[in-house]
């Protein structure tokens, strides 16, 4: 790495070679060590040391509270949403087995045919068996 | 992106609904998620709805959320950076309609390192917002550059020049206050 490269990067990620690309650390590390390596990094290290005063705050527990009451809410809905499309599928399901059951015996059962006898209230075994074919047989 | 994400499975968790997996990611990320918004925005409260709006789309998005190119903690960072986004904008529309705001006559922090602080904020929200970002992406969320540059949908030279000239502008703007 040569000097035009090392202060570079010392400009764009400051003193702390952590924070500096994976790649160029190593090469970093064996620059710093030299006289114009710790003038350079102690250049940036001064922006470094007033950037690290800025401290973020941490949440407080209202926030905090708040956020996971959310989630609680969410989570809710999505699992009564779950419930109500689980159902849905079902019923689904159920009405998709009564139409196959519908079609099978549409399918499976055989129309009546022409030749079929068709069984009538006055036809029995014996024959015409009604009141009226006795009495014509008796007036014979 | 390579290599694992160290959410994935958290998030997994906590799409299937598990309370355990949604106190494990707040208390991940919440802090994380308020001092980019609080260093991008320089308000507190505004801070934390932008926090809250962005755990909302957590909530909404887990039990989809798949990694694709990006990883949990660059997709939550994106989010928070657009709603920050939104909510400078609606400043900038804001103070073109209003009065400008008069400087806070009122004294810094005694200590020193209270008003570098303070000096550090101001500074920050004088420079480019895109410089701001990047800066805060590196030096205070501790991204590597890729992670950052993808954040930022720009490349590891694009980030690169925006970081060296934010730097250079918070010198100059501090040297002027006299804290550098």
């Amino acid at each position: 790495m040569d000097a035009k490269r090392f202060a570079a990067l010392a400009a764009a990620y400051g003193g702390d070679l952590r924070r500096w690309p994976e790649a160029e650390r190593v090469a970093g590390m064996d620059f710093a060590a030299g006289d114009m390596g710790v003038s350079i990094l102690r250049h940036a290290g001064r922006l470094d040391t007033l950037l690290d005063s800025y401290r973020a705050e941490a949440p407080g527990k209202a926030l905090h509270d708040n956020v996971l009451r959310t989630a609680d809410r969410h989570l809710t809905q999505r699992r009564r949403q779950r419930l109500w499309w689980l159902g849905l599928g079902l019923a689904g399901i159920g009405l998709a087995g009564a139409m196959a059951g519908l079609v099978l015996v549409t399918v499976v059962t055989p129309e009546a045919g022409s030749d079929h006898y068709v069984l009538d209230a006055n036809a029995t075994a014996f024959g015409d068996a009604s009141p009226d074919a006795e009495n014509g047989e008796e007036s014979l | 992106m390579k290599g694992a994400d160290p959410d994935e499975e958290l998030v997994a968790r906590v799409g299937a609904g598990e309370p355990a997996a949604v106190q494990a990611l707040v208390a991940r990320k919440l802090p994380r998620i308020l001092a980019l918004a609080a260093r991008m925005l320089g308000d507190a409260a505004e801070a934390e709805d932008v926090a809250q709006e962005t755990f909302v789309r957590i909530w909404r998005h887990a039990s989809r959320w798949r990694r694709g190119n990006a990883r949990f903690d660059t997709w939550v960072h994106r989010i928070a950076l657009n709603l920050c986004y939104d909510r400078l904008r609606r400043r900038r529309e804001r103070v073109t309609d209003e009065l400008p705001e008069v400087a806070d006559p009122a004294p810094l922090p005694d200590t020193q390192a209270g008003e570098d602080a303070q000096r550090v904020e101001q500074a920050l929200q004088a420079i480019a917002p895109r410089q701001r970002e990047a800066i805060i992406l590196v030096y205070y969320q501790e991204m590597s550059n890729i992670e950052a540059a993808a954040t930022l949908e720009i490349s590891v030279d694009a980030l690169e020049s925006l970081l060296s000239r934010g730097r250079r502008a918070l010198q100059m703007i501090l040297a002027r206050e006299g804290a550098a």
